[in-house]
């Protein structure tokens, strides 16, 4: 498997959910301290390290073929998920996140907080907003990890940098990111993620596919093409927002 | 812990889609012991997943 690969769709993924995180860190930031919301962003950090660290090499205790297959199914459950809502929003069947107005969200509701309590609320958020957001991101790196040291050294070195460049950009503009395309992102990991899970499904029970990794460039351009025909479809269809 | 929101989060909140994949599974281990060649059984278990994406698209929920 392709080192690049797995780190790029790592990285697409990551930055994603970072964004996401760091509009809560931001808002904890410019309502309390920044001190309070670094240490919350921190230990959840940490929390997520932990996780890959601990369950990426446990993982490699499995026989190859049954993780390949669990692996797989986890992944494809995932990637559908991603696709679908990147789907419905760009057909308009669904709101575009809007990251300004999570923070000021955010920002309200910290505000509203009892003076003596706000620090420790302002320290849970920031813990929460950063774990649960990247939850998926550490499961994402496990799996992809599972199939060697080097892969999970690839994918775990793809989510690092992506968290990396967003804390960088976000603390140097001190403000949402809410110009970055999310959309298109999770679009693309989406299709990404349905690629490798049905890659990695279908080593597991056996089918062997044409051209091995090659097979991957092919899934993926059958998923784009199918996505890209739902998302007029829907449009089309209209009706009740999702 | 709370099986159900532990589903939700990895297949999120459609019915049709994790369907879609179960079906595949069946399909393809099906095929697979039928001895149909490993061509069809590459090309029918991507064109149920994606069948189950557009089901999973049009749901309402």
């Amino acid at each position: 498997m392709n080192g690049w690969t797995l780190a790029g769709t790592s990285f697409l993924a990551s930055a994603v959910e970072a964004v996401e995180a760091l509009t809560i860190v931001l808002a904890v930031g410019v309502t309390r301290s920044w001190p309070v919301a670094l240490r919350g962003a921190a230990f959840a950090l940490l929390v997520l390290a932990l996780i890959v660290v601990l369950f990426g090499p446990l993982l490699r205790l499995v026989p190859i073929d049954q993780l390949k297959l669990v692996v797989g199914i986890v992944l494809t459950l995932f990637g559908l998920s991603w696709l679908r809502k990147a789907i419905l929003r760009f057909a308009g069947r669904k709101a575009l996140k809007n990251e300004q107005a999570a923070f000021d969200r955010e920002v309200s509701a910290l505000r509203a907080a009892h003076e003596a309590q706000a620090d420790q609320i302002g320290l849970i958020t920031s813990f929460k907003g950063v774990l649960i957001e990247g939850l998926e991101v550490a499961i994402i790196v496990v799996t992809f990890g599972a199939a060697s040291t080097a892969a999970l050294g690839w994918s775990a070195a793809g989510a690092a940098a992506a968290v990396l460049l967003v804390v960088v950009l976000g603390l140097a503009l001190k403000q949402p990111a809410s110009r970055v395309p999310e959309n298109a992102m999770k679009f693309v990991v989406g299709i990404m993620l349905t690629s490798f899970g049905t890659f990695w499904t279908g080593e597991g029970l056996g089918i062997a596919w044409w051209g091995d990794d090659l097979s991957l460039l092919l899934l993926a351009a059958f998923y784009l093409a199918v996505s890209t025909a739902l998302v007029a479809a829907a449009r089309v269809r209209g009706g009740v927002p999702a | 812990m709370n099986l159900a929101a532990i589903w939700e989060f990895i297949a999120g909140d459609s019915r049709r889609a994790p369907l879609a994949v179960a079906l595949a599974l069946i399909v393809a281990v099906a095929l697979l012991h039928s001895g149909a060649p490993s061509g069809v059984v590459a090309m029918t278990f991507p064109a149920i997943i994606a069948l189950g994406l557009g089901a999973a698209v049009f749901e309402s929920r």
